[in-house]
């Protein structure tokens, strides 16, 4: 990548995405779902993904864990190193040892993502009793210490609790405490805070920075909120219809944003300068999967489409230092593939 | 769980009401005189029939029959049957057969449900899913009887494997064929249903959490997916297992084990109306207690349908 993340320029890079490309088996014919996406997060820094329900931000990493239906899921070419080793070419057996220790993930909606019949510490211990042969008593004092450390309030005493006990703020501080139980390197939160009111997103995006800032864990944060990004995120990638359209440091991105998607999606967040205006919206909608426009996905919504963009795929081209956009209008200044 | 227990025991008095009152009005409107069928064709002399009428309340209302009948039951004073069994003595003898029975039969039919629909659910669309589907539509198709009397000729007359009828090689070999049977019958809808459930269950989101911890196939389908999945089973058990009195009419007569389903079957055919509402009672407060286990063990098993 030639792109410099200007945040934790120093950090290692825990894990780099290549070329992925995912496609979904349909009683339809094939449907491309992520379609040659890279980035990379280094230690101690937060990567956004930023992206509409199917623009195949999920995808991405649901494939490169290993944890996504294989098949009708189908991953057509690319590489996930972690450390240098690709996952995706890894067996199972040895992706296992990275992911859920090394590398962990926190879902949306607590309540379903918890096993509803184990106790919270059950589930803690889990991580410690299968990666680190623990014995079922130690196992569950360290989920106890591990609830505490999520700033969860008697925890010692909560850790026999079951998940429909608990409050979904709450609930999501357990799945923290569950996937950063074996310290990781790398924290993958899959749309961490969309089901739970703005109150308490604040707090739980507060504790994974603190929780991030302490470890120096890289954190992939996937949303579609962009008050989230400007929020926590250093870098930010906005994907559209499986694509990487716009690739930059967060503050850059929300200052001046080169692809006319992020462009649209700054101007539709509501602010003080528009107050009593109507809040403006990118016309139509995202396109389906099965019938993606040609050339560029975004064209038929976008403002400054011309005849040219159906032509081809743009190419994610570096338009600055540190900056890349897959749009020919607004990539003419200084013209550079982007690997 | 002291005030759940006690408040659906209440509940069960008013319906155990209605359900021995409907129970003796549909005996008592039966057509045919009691005494008559048990005398057969020879004649019973006019003050024998009297003096029988007088002692079993024959022609007294309704209504007050059924008092009787519910007064005798509740103060445990059995009586006799038409016939002159001590009901009480019946109720001894035929109660293990009858249990001997039903549970030799559910512990066929757990074995083969649980394990066809694990197998068949953790390899979904495999040959033995497949053949589940199909075996299970043939056995709703075969009738009980027919199945029952078929395995009678099969493995009791023609290859004589299995006792034709009666209890007198004791147990289990006495049980085994009409159990087998009953348990095959049934063990494919068990099957089905557990295969359906770990079908759901697959795909919940608390099983891709599982995956991304990094834990082991065998791990995932036994300690995650099974212990939810086998929740609307625990129910279809309880149901079932209240249910096995009624099964036992018919397979106990036809293979004449002398158990409570036979009782009621001669019960039935002489309109005993005292006996019949006695042995509802019996089948229901065993529907009663085991829908109540079913009920406290599914809070053990699912924490949330706990104090409810």
């Amino acid at each position: 990548m030639t792109a410099q993340m200007t945040a934790h320029k120093n950090g290692e890079v825990l894990l780099k995405v290549d070329d992925l490309t995912v496609e979904f088996d349909t009683p339809r014919g094939p449907v491309r779902a992520v379609d040659g996406v890279s980035w990379q997060v280094r230690a101690g820094e937060t990567l956004a993904i930023l992206g509409e329900s199917g623009s195949g931000k999920s995808v991405s990493t649901q494939a490169l864990t290993g944890i996504l239906e294989m098949p009708p899921g189908r991953i057509l070419k690319g590489t996930a190193e972690y450390r240098g080793a690709d996952l995706i070419q890894m067996t199972t057996k040895e992706r296992r040892r990275i992911v859920g220790d090394r590398i962990t993930m926190v879902f949306q909606d607590s309540l379903s993502a918890l096993n509803p019949v184990q106790s919270v510490g059950t589930q803690i211990a889990e991580c410690y009793r299968v990666h680190r042969g623990l014995s079922k008593r130690d196992a569950l004092t360290k989920a106890a210490e591990m609830l505490d450390q999520v700033r969860i309030p008697a925890a010692a005493k909560r850790v026999n609790d079951y998940p429909h006990e608990f409050s979904g703020g709450m609930r999501q501080r357990v799945m923290l405490a569950m996937a950063l139980a074996l310290d990781p390197d790398v924290l993958i939160a899959d749309e961490p805070t969309t089901a739970l009111d703005v109150t308490v997103q604040a707090q739980i995006l507060e504790l994974i920075a603190e929780l991030q800032a302490e470890r120096q864990m890289g954190v992939v944060l996937i949303t579609h909120d962009l008050g989230v990004v400007a929020d926590v995120a250093d870098n930010v990638v906005v994907m559209y219809a499986g694509h990487v359209v716009e690739r930059a440091a967060t503050a850059e991105a929300l200052e001046y944003p080169v692809h006319p998607y992020t462009e649209g999606l700054l101007g539709s967040m509501p602010s003080a300068d528009l107050k009593g205006q109507e809040l403006p919206t990118i016309p139509g909608t995202p396109p389906s999967l099965r019938a993606i426009p040609s050339g560029c996905a975004f064209r038929t919504r976008c403002p400054i489409a011309i005849d040219d963009c159906a032509a081809e795929v743009p190419p994610l081209l570096t338009v600055g230092p540190g900056r890349d956009a897959a749009c020919i209008r607004r990539t003419t200044l200084a013209e550079k593939e982007a690997v | 769980m002291i005030r759940f227990v006690l408040r659906r025991v209440l509940a069960a008095i008013p319906i155990g009401l209605v359900v021995t009152l409907g129970v003796y009005a549909l005996v008592f409107a039966m057509p045919g005189d009691p005494l008559r069928e048990l005398a057969g064709d020879k004649p019973i002399p006019a003050a024998v029939l009297a003096a029988k009428r007088a002692q079993f309340h024959l022609d007294d209302p309704f209504i007050v029959q059924y008092l009787l009948s519910m007064k005798d039951i509740l103060t445990g004073h059995f009586g006799t049957t038409f016939a002159g069994a001590d009901i009480a003595d019946q109720l001894r003898l035929r109660i293990p057969v009858t249990l001997k029975l039903t549970l030799l039969a559910n512990a066929f039919q757990w074995t083969l449900g649980l394990f066809f629909g694990i197998y068949a659910g953790f390899k979904r669309n495999g040959w033995v899913d497949r053949s589940l589907l199909l075996t299970t539509l043939v056995l709703l198709a075969v009738p009980g009887l027919v199945a029952y009397f078929a395995a009678q000729y099969l493995f009791g007359v023609e290859l004589k494997w299995f006792p034709v009828s009666g209890v007198l090689e004791g147990f289990p070999r006495s049980y085994l064929l009409p159990a087998l049977v009953i348990g095959v019958l049934g063990f494919a809808g068990l099957a089905r249903l557990l295969r359906t459930s770990i079908v759901e269950t697959v795909n919940a989101d608390f099983v891709k959490t599982a995956r991304a911890k990094g834990l082991g196939e065998q791990r995932v389908l036994w300690r995650h997916i099974l212990p939810n999945a086998l929740l609307p089973v625990i129910t279809f058990i309880g149901l079932d297992l209240a249910g096995m009195f009624g099964g036992a009419i018919i397979t106990e007569s036809i293979f004449n084990l002398p158990g409570l389903g036979q009782f009621m079957f001669q019960a039935i055919k002489l309109k005993e109306g005292g006996v019949v509402v006695l042995l509802s009672t019996l089948a229901f407060i065993s529907f009663i207690v085991i829908n109540l286990l079913v009920d406290v063990l599914y809070g053990v098993v699912d924490p949330r349908v706990r104090n409810v």
